[in-house]
């Protein structure tokens, strides 16, 4: 292989690429980047066996062929050099890299013994544009945790309907579900796809994608999902994502979240935030914070006890409905739905005190997020 | 040769001709799921997998194939379904609460929490237990139906799903089906409307153990009945088990079919009772262990003899006390433990009325308030009137002529004999006795 490409370009391509090469010891070639030039690109693959990651840039390629050699190391040293051409080169399993003043030479391992990164059929596919797919991703990806007792909780629901895009995620206390909203149908004729995808799939592809413009290319197989961004410069792809999907049937969530409330209100959210936070330095170790909610007060009292440390109560003012209710909240739970929620009024609804709570922006139906209480005491 | 060892051949000459890190990474969760003809199917777990056998080992896997067995010309792959590992968690006590729909199996709908390990046997329901295990062992062949009966809060749901559960244990191929009586009704509504009656029957007949709780809903549902009879009879033949539910025996069940109730009749019937003061305690204690905190006996005894006929209110009064202790960082002590209990024992639901002892008696015998009431002189009202008479008086004590006024106008001597009469046949019919505790059961769990 003989190639020459900018070092800019390079280390970009690195950074996607490396950040799911692992240190696997079952697997050494795991550790690696696969580097392969072929036509008139330069083509970087790495993988865990779950998530695979292509990157391509437009390259002058003198020779075509093969190697993988470890991504920390190359993607360390590339991020050194200055902002000028490369020259990459093969010689007997080792890359040598040539830049200015720099002679460098990385023992490789063969490129025939890397994994074959799984193909998915390119019939089926979906359109996005890629930022709001992102930011909508972002705000419940958080949720879900991993477990082996319920693999499908532990990923991210994805249902394609006919004019929205739904996802969701739960981990059985709390559940954060976004709505996108399509400006034309989905192509996916009288049918409906969903699937699960694993959390580092969601979490890597927001760190991948997120802040690049244009759109986002989605294709389905039973087992894989491949997410696709393309070249500016020409129509190829410019980054690949491939992911298993997680098996099993995700729980009929929508079942969890409640059509009516019993009280509600509306409050500001900086100040809840920042008022749940002063109680939180005072709750126990179960992370309890007691609300006081009276709709002829016209707020809510947020208190908190340690047995050790002492006491504290606040009051804030808001638009109450409803019922007077205690309840209590771990307040991590609700600072990261809170800390989700984009606007500045939010409205918090509750359904007794062993009843979900929801959260939802003020003016925006898109974002909804339900969180259980802390049985009373 | 077996799929399994055919695999098992291929499996130990590989081994011997690849690195042992490629052997684990690639063959790890492989098999053979069937041979037809000449093709050999490879199950994989993923598609990472499946790529890599396809297009690194394929020869060599049907070389070796081949070797073995000369017709086999062809292997495929075919990603399968991983194996779904459930393990039952421990179910950690803290009072964060779950989404409900989370904790529970879909296809089974039984809550892993409940199983036999952490049901407390006592004398009171020595009999139902023993009788529950028999089937968890032994499903279909020991008793058939099994009947348990008894008041609110004494552990039926709990057994029937240890039932359940313990089955899944033992027999992971049955198919367990655990129900409210309530859902099934909503379950016939539904498919008479979408003309899916057909569905509806086979998704039951296909059940190896289907476990119906609270069956005295079904009272008064004659097209839910006809249809719960004709489940059971096609489960009954096959030697499929079934269990059941109620919160009185099938002869206390009102407006139940005499097909039906003769076929509940016909396993086991099993009742619990109060729990005596002794294993008030131990649940008490056994409750305090499994949340890893204690309290004085002085403290158990105080709250078991003050809580005597449910058991999920002496749960509740032991939440309150811990509560209290991780707050306070102390035990309570007998008097804040007192203080603190105020409000369970004497809640004011606890208080009967006269409105609600008649509210009680006609819901029992699915009756409307107003028919109790009314001046009929139909049997199957005059009874409920005559029980509802004796009721306030042996409860509150009224006097007759209140009684007489209450209950439709009737004249004090109406009340008087009423009332006599249903102390005479107390005397010599259990069956009564048992009818009237339940009732009162009702009237002070509110």
């Amino acid at each position: 292989m003989k190639l020459i490409i900018l070092q800019e370009k390079l280390k970009n391509g690195l950074n996607i690429v490396e950040r799911i090469t692992s240190k696997s010891l079952s697997l050494p070639i795991l550790n690696n980047v696969l580097i392969s030039a072929e036509k008139n690109f330069l083509k970087l693959t790495s993988t865990n066996l779950e998530i695979g990651i292509n990157w391509w840039s437009l390259a002058q390629i003198e020779k075509e062929e093969k190697i993988t050699v470890p991504a920390s190391i190359f993607s360390n040293f590339v991020s050194f050099l200055p902002n000028k051409k490369l020259v990459l080169e093969i010689k007997d399993k080792t890359l040598l890299i040539d830049c200015e003043n720099f002679k460098t030479q990385i023992k490789g391992i063969s490129a025939e013994d890397f994994p074959i990164i799984p193909e998915v059929p390119r019939e089926e596919f979906f359109e996005i544009e890629t930022s709001p797919f992102c930011q909508g991703l972002s705000q419940i990806v958080d949720i879900a945790v991993p477990s082996t007792a319920r693999p499908e909780i532990s990923g991210i629901y994805f249902s394609f309907q006919k004019n929205k895009i739904l996802m969701a995620a739960t981990d059985s206390f709390r559940l954060g579900e976004k709505s996108l909203f399509l400006e034309k149908e989905t192509p996916f004729k009288a049918k409906e796809i969903s699937f699960i995808l694993p959390q580092r799939a969601a979490k890597e592809i927001i760190n991948i994608f997120s802040g690049k413009n244009g759109k986002l290319k989605l294709y389905f197989s039973p087992h894989q999902v491949l997410f696709e961004s393309e070249l500016s410069e020409t129509p190829h792809p410019q980054i690949q994502l491939v992911s298993r999907l997680i098996e099993g049937e995700y729980p009929a969530y929508q079942e969890i979240i409640p059509k009516k409330y019993q009280t509600q209100i509306i409050l500001n959210k900086n100040d809840f935030i920042n008022q749940v936070k002063i109680a939180a330095l005072f709750s126990g170790k179960i992370n309890e914070v007691k609300f006081k909610i009276d709709p002829k007060r016209g707020g809510v009292e947020i208190l908190s006890q340690n047995p050790d440390l002492g006491k504290q109560q606040n009051y804030l003012r808001g638009e109450i409905k409803g019922e007077s209710l205690e309840i209590s909240f771990n307040h991590r739970f609700l600072i990261d739905g809170l800390n989700s929620i984009r606007s500045s009024e939010i409205i918090f609804e509750l359904n007794g005190e062993e009843g979900p709570g929801v959260l939802k922006p003020v003016g925006d139906s898109s974002y909804i997020y339900v969180v259980m209480p802390i049985k009373a005491s | 040769m077996t799929n399994e060892e055919l695999w098992q051949a291929v499996l130990a000459q590989i081994q011997l001709n690849i690195s042992s890190a490629n052997f684990a990474t690639w063959f790890k969760n492989t098999k053979i799921i069937s041979q037809k003809n000449s093709q050999v199917i490879v199950s994989v777990p993923n598609s990472f997998v499946k790529e890599w056998l396809e297009q690194k080992y394929n020869k060599f896997i049907l070389k070796i194939l081949h070797s073995l067995n000369e017709q086999i010309k062809e292997v495929k792959y075919s990603i399968g379904k991983g194996e779904l590992k459930r393990t039952l968690l421990p179910v950690e006590e803290t009072n964060q609460l779950e989404f409900p729909e989370f904790k529970i199996d879909k296809e089974t709908n039984l809550n892993s929490r409940y199983t036999f390990e952490n049901f407390i046997v006592g004398p009171f329901n020595e009999l139902p237990q023993a009788a529950a295990w028999a089937v968890a062992k032994n499903p279909g062949f020991i008793y058939n139906p099994l009947f348990i009966y008894g008041g609110v809060g004494l552990g039926k749901t709990h057994l029937l799903q240890a039932i359940g559960n313990e089955i899944v244990k033992n027999f992971p191929e049955k198919r367990v089906r655990y129900i409210f009586s309530e859902k099934f009704t909503s379950g016939v509504v539904a498919s008479i409307r979408n003309q899916e009656m057909e569905r509806f029957k086979s998704k039951y007949r296909e059940i190896d153990v289907l476990i119906i709780d609270d069956v005295q809903f079904l009272a008064g549902k004659e097209k839910t009945q006809e249809e719960f009879f004709h489940t059971f009879n096609a489960l009954y033949e096959k030697n499929k088990q079934i269990v059941i539910s109620s919160d009185r025996p099938p002869k206390a069940i009102p407006a139940l079919t005499e097909r039906l109730r003769s076929r509940f009749e016909g396993g086991m019937i099993a009742d619990i009772s109060y729990p005596d003061f002794e294993t008030r305690v131990a649940i008490l204690k056994a409750k305090s262990r499994e949340k890893n905190i204690d309290f004085s006996d002085e403290i158990y005894n105080y709250i078991a003899s003050n809580i005597q006929k449910n058991i999920r209110e002496l749960e509740g009064a032991l939440n309150r006390l811990i509560v209290y202790q991780k707050l306070n960082n102390r035990s309570p002590d007998i008097e804040s433990a007192k203080s603190l209990l105020k409000n369970i024992l004497y809640s004011p639901k606890r208080v009967a009325t006269p409105k609600k002892i008649i509210q009680a008696v006609a819901e029992f015998y699915d009756l409307k308030e107003k028919d109790l009431i009314k001046n009929s002189r139909k049997r199957e009202i005059v009874r409920p009137r005559q029980i509802a008479m004796f009721l306030l008086r042996e409860i509150l004590n009224s006097s007759f002529p209140f009684i007489g006024k209450k209950l439709g106008k009737k004249d004090h001597t109406t009340a008087i004999h009423s009332c006599e009469k249903i102390q005479k046949e107390l005397e010599n019919n259990e069956n009564l006795e048992e009818e009237i505790n339940l009732i009162k059961q009702r009237i002070f769990s509110g």
